[in-house]
């Protein structure tokens, strides 16, 4: 049986979820913007969606947009907030650990004459009010920092920077992926006008996910068609993906509590044993502002790639930061702005655990791990036993 | 190609890799070849006789491929003429192993490299010693920006080791008191680096063996070129003197002891 520990980059769709979206592929077939009974009865289930969804991060239904997903979600909120609201000022302020997504749509900005400014973290990955208000001009209009960190687990400050942006009038957007299941999210509590979730991190369908837009805050549609979603985003609903996600959240509602709480153990589990059993090991991240299924660590001396190989063989899959496992052959820029050497992110490793992990599983890794490390450091130039 | 799409007999020679180790004698010539950017890093051992390669040993940080070329290259390498060592090529490295992806020929695929480095320096030492002009490297003059950031993140002295908590520290070596400090430092926050230009630590063993133990973590044969940040210090360009490769990397603050 293979043993699962990546739930960061992939999660199966709960079958609850399966069932339910099942009759929106084919009885229940309607196009909400048809006008007879078919198309109301989409409608219907529509809005009823909406509103689940609203509710499960304390927003109001009409600030719901569906989206393709995270991506594109990122893409409406920070560009079609840009694009909108030029005329007001062209600066923005993202994290050096957000996700590649944000990276890439705000070096995109640059072509539009925006500027972008970078807040560092911290050692453990936190961003500092600080650095983000040395960062504000009179020409900033938007900060987007992530809830969560998606690799390294380090939740941020979110309260504070909403409250920060607020007082400056400046529009504050996070991408809330890697914490949606994992940390109750308010909207309204936070100060947030922009907000990204996806499905597939609730155990929902690929392919659907949402942007909160706070009432009040402008954006352009950067997909122009027919007008749906209030013309902020074109194009026929996803109805099987707007059902599923809205069941996913429906079942996360009631069972996240209990969730989180078998999280926290397993990860006791895998921090304590895994920084115990082999030596000169450390945990990257922050130890206690942290996402509960989340534990990634770095092992002096050997490289991640050789490192989830030899884990792939012991039926095992996880995940690295090492630059030999990525297209672009760069290590992972979150571990780098921790103040990591290139050799130190390349010997990283990152498990995350979600709904079907089970004990077996972290018992698994436990017992692992050490071998291979042990194994792979007897060929490393790099790493010199301790006599 | 996905890079764990590897071949059969890359796998195997990643699984179980062929002459794994290092030589020791006066004989052994050794060669050494990394990749900054990527951070793989290979070193080769070989012993040659009567213009044979003899023996050859090789260790490797770095991913699969990594380790699968060095492995292939050793067998291919052993029993042969020195000229014929030469001429291996990385693409017979990468053929013999029924091809690496692409994106991997570039970045993994350096044990041809480091072979040639193991030859060369076996040459050289055929050759009768000439003893090598020092050169005197030239030091750097100062750290751009180091005034700027004076007590913003750059210290001269450290007076409460407090104001270090939690936060990443760099220690410039100025000698065993910089040493001192540094393991001190690891009192107070998990990351504390030491940057030397030096190519080892000179002081006495005592401390040696202390900075050892610690969670001190030394940079060899670096230098601090420019400290950036906006108001307070967030990173230093470092320069790698035996790669000559600049790089940043992410800090709170700098001590440079008077």
């Amino acid at each position: 049986m293979n043993k699962y520990l990546d739930y960061q980059s992939s999660k199966p769709v709960d079958s609850r979820v399966v069932k339910a979206i099942i009759p929106y592929l084919h009885d229940k077939f309607g196009n909400p913007s048809s006008l007879h009974k078919t198309g109301d009865d989409a409608t219907e289930i529509l809005e009823e969606s909406r509103q689940t969804i609203a509710g499960f991060i304390n927003a109001d239904k009409d600030e719901i947009i569906f989206t393709s997903g995270a991506t594109e979600s990122n893409n409406l909120g920070i560009i079609g907030f840009a694009l909108r609201n030029k005329e007001k000022g062209n600066h923005i302020i993202i994290s050096e650990i957000e996700h590649i997504s944000i990276h890439n749509i705000a070096k995109y900005l640059g072509k539009f004459g925006f500027t972008v400014s970078k807040v560092p973290v911290d050692q453990y990955g936190r961003v500092s009010i600080h650095k983000i208000i040395d960062r504000i001009t009179d020409k900033t209009i938007l900060v987007s920092i992530g809830y969560a960190n998606n690799e390294i687990g380090t939740i941020q400050p979110i309260s504070e920077i909403g409250k920060l942006c607020r007082e400056k009038n400046i529009t504050f957007h996070t991408d809330a992926v890697a914490a949606e299941g994992l940390i109750p999210i308010d909207v309204k509590k936070d100060n947030i006008d922009l907000l990204t979730i996806s499905s597939n991190d609730i155990y929902g369908p690929k392919g659907i996910g949402i942007l909160y837009v706070r009432k009040g805050i402008r954006i352009n549609p950067l997909i122009i068609g027919g007008g749906q979603e209030r013309g902020l985003r074109s194009g026929t609903e996803n109805m099987p993906g707007i059902v599923g996600m809205a069941k996913a959240i429906d079942i996360m509602q009631n069972e996240m509590q209990q969730e989180v709480r078998r999280f926290k153990g397993y990860q006791d589990q895998l921090i304590k044993n895994i920084l115990e059993k082999i030596p000169k090991s450390y945990l990257n991240g922050h130890p206690k502002e942290r996402l509960p299924n989340n534990a990634h660590f770095r092992f002096d001396g050997i490289e991640g790639e050789s490192l989830l190989l030899l884990m792939k063989d012991k039926g095992i899959s996880v995940s690295t930061g090492s630059a030999c496992s990525s297209k672009t052959l760069e290590p992972s820029h979150t571990l780098i702005a921790l103040g990591l050497l290139h050799e130190e992110a390349h010997g990283s490793l990152q498990l995350t655990c979600g709904r079907f992990t089970g004990q077996e599983d972290i018992d698994a890794v436990v017992n692992a791990l050490p071998g291979v490390v042990e194994r792979l450091r007897k060929l490393s130039p790099l790493y010199v036993e301790e006599q | 190609m996905k890079s764990t799409q590897y071949s059969k007999k890359v796998l195997d020679h990643f699984q179980n890799p062929r002459n794994v180790g290092t030589l020791e004698g006066k004989d052994v010539a050794k060669g050494k070849v990394g990749n900054p950017v990527c951070g793989d890093l290979m070193e080769f051992y070989i012993k040659v006789k009567n213009n044979i390669i003899e023996d050859i040993k090789f260790k490797t940080f770095g991913c699969g491929s990594a380790i699968a070329t060095a492995s292939m290259i050793t067998e291919l390498a052993k029993g042969k003429t020195i000229e014929q060592a030469l001429k291996i090529t990385r693409k017979d490295v990468a053929d013999e192993l029924d091809g690496l992806p692409p994106i991997k020929m570039h970045c993994s695929n350096l044990a041809a490299d480091a072979l040639k480095d193991a030859i060369h320096d076996y040459q050289t030492r055929q050759k009768p010693q000439v003893e090598p002009t020092k050169e005197d490297k030239e030091h750097r003059k100062g750290i751009i920006n180091a005034e700027e950031f004076l007590d913003k993140g750059i210290y001269y002295k450290v007076d409460d080791l407090l104001t270090f908590k939690d936060k990443r520290v760099i220690v410039l070596d100025k000698g065993d008191k910089s040493i001192e400090t540094a393991i001190e430092l690891t009192k107070q926050t998990p990351r504390v680096v030491y940057v030397t230009a030096a190519k080892e630590i000179s002081t006495n063993p005592d401390l040696n063996t202390k900075l050892k133990q610690s969670n001190v973590k030394v940079l060899y044969e670096s230098e601090i070129v420019e400290v950036r940040g906006m108001n307070t210090v967030e990173k230093v360009l470092i320069h790698d003197l035996n790669e000559d490769e600049e790089y940043e990397l992410f800090i709170d603050s700098l001590i440079i002891l008077q």
